[in-house]
């Protein structure tokens, strides 16, 4: 889908400041009402959780430094996190070097993901993560 | 190629690509060698009505964009429950056209 470089960064860009403000967004609720807000529109219409729900409070938790407690709610708000940390750095880091390596690494992913011995050990790993979360009533 | 044989292939496959690549393709079809027909018969298209099925299914885990091709955006929208439910209502509406996009491309690999 991404012929240019260009396209891409703005997307990841616009993806990051999404994730911040909603952090942001859902920090002060759960301050102000000591509930989080649930963005998730699978478990207001299914009712069950979705395989990534819970990574807010995930990474709200990797935020005071629980890194254990992270880990129970849903392992994929480290994920989540570690990529907004390294994504803006890394596309400021491209832009000024006028390089684009992240774009690389990206085509690089997109292409060892459609390799089925990888694909399906890490669908295996979202579905474990999806039962977990069930079974945990997140 | 024969003229004969880019009209079955348009005739065939036209629902795949967007109708207005449809006649760049016929041009660029008519322009390149024979022998490129074989591999041309052999390509697998996705059809944009099963990816627009499987949108309206599974797209709060992203598998439209997995289907197609877009692997990255696929992981993006299942880590963020289909970006909070509003990407995947506005997916439904552009997954048919991003099925489309990947179909020529898809073509264009061969072709150049």
């Amino acid at each position: 889908m991404f012929s240019g470089r260009n396209k891409l960064y703005l997307l990841l860009f616009i993806a990051c400041a999404a994730g911040y403000s909603w952090i942001f967004y859902d920090s002060a609720t759960i301050s102000a009402h000591s509930k989080p807000v649930e963005g998730c529109l699978l478990k207001h219409i299914a009712g069950i959780p979705c395989p990534s729900c819970g990574s807010t409070r995930s990474v709200l938790a990797l935020m005071q430094g629980n890194l254990i407690q992270s880990l129970y709610i849903n392992p994929f708000g480290i994920l989540i996190a570690l990529l907004m940390l390294i994504v803006p750095v890394w596309i400021i880091a491209d832009l000024v070097t006028k390089r684009k390596t992240l774009f690389d690494y990206y085509r690089q992913a997109e292409r060892l993901m459609k390799k089925p011995r990888i694909a399906f050990p890490l669908l295996f790993l979202v579905l474990v993560n999806w039962i977990w979360n069930i079974t945990k009533g997140l | 190629m024969d003229s004969q044989k880019v009209d079955m292939f348009i005739l065939t496959n036209s629902k795949f690509f967007e109708s207005h690549h449809v006649s760049q393709i016929r041009d660029r079809l008519l322009q390149v060698d024979d022998s490129k027909w074989g591999l041309i018969q052999t390509l697998q298209f996705n059809d944009p009505t099963t990816s627009l099925i499987v949108s309206l299914i599974g797209g709060n885990l992203g598998i439209d964009r997995f289907i197609i091709g877009d692997v990255g955006l696929g992981v993006g929208k299942l880590l963020t429950c289909g970006g909070f439910g509003i990407w995947a209502i506005i997916d439904w509406f552009l997954i048919m056209g991003a099925t489309r996009e990947k179909n020529l491309t898809k073509l264009q690999q061969v072709l150049y």
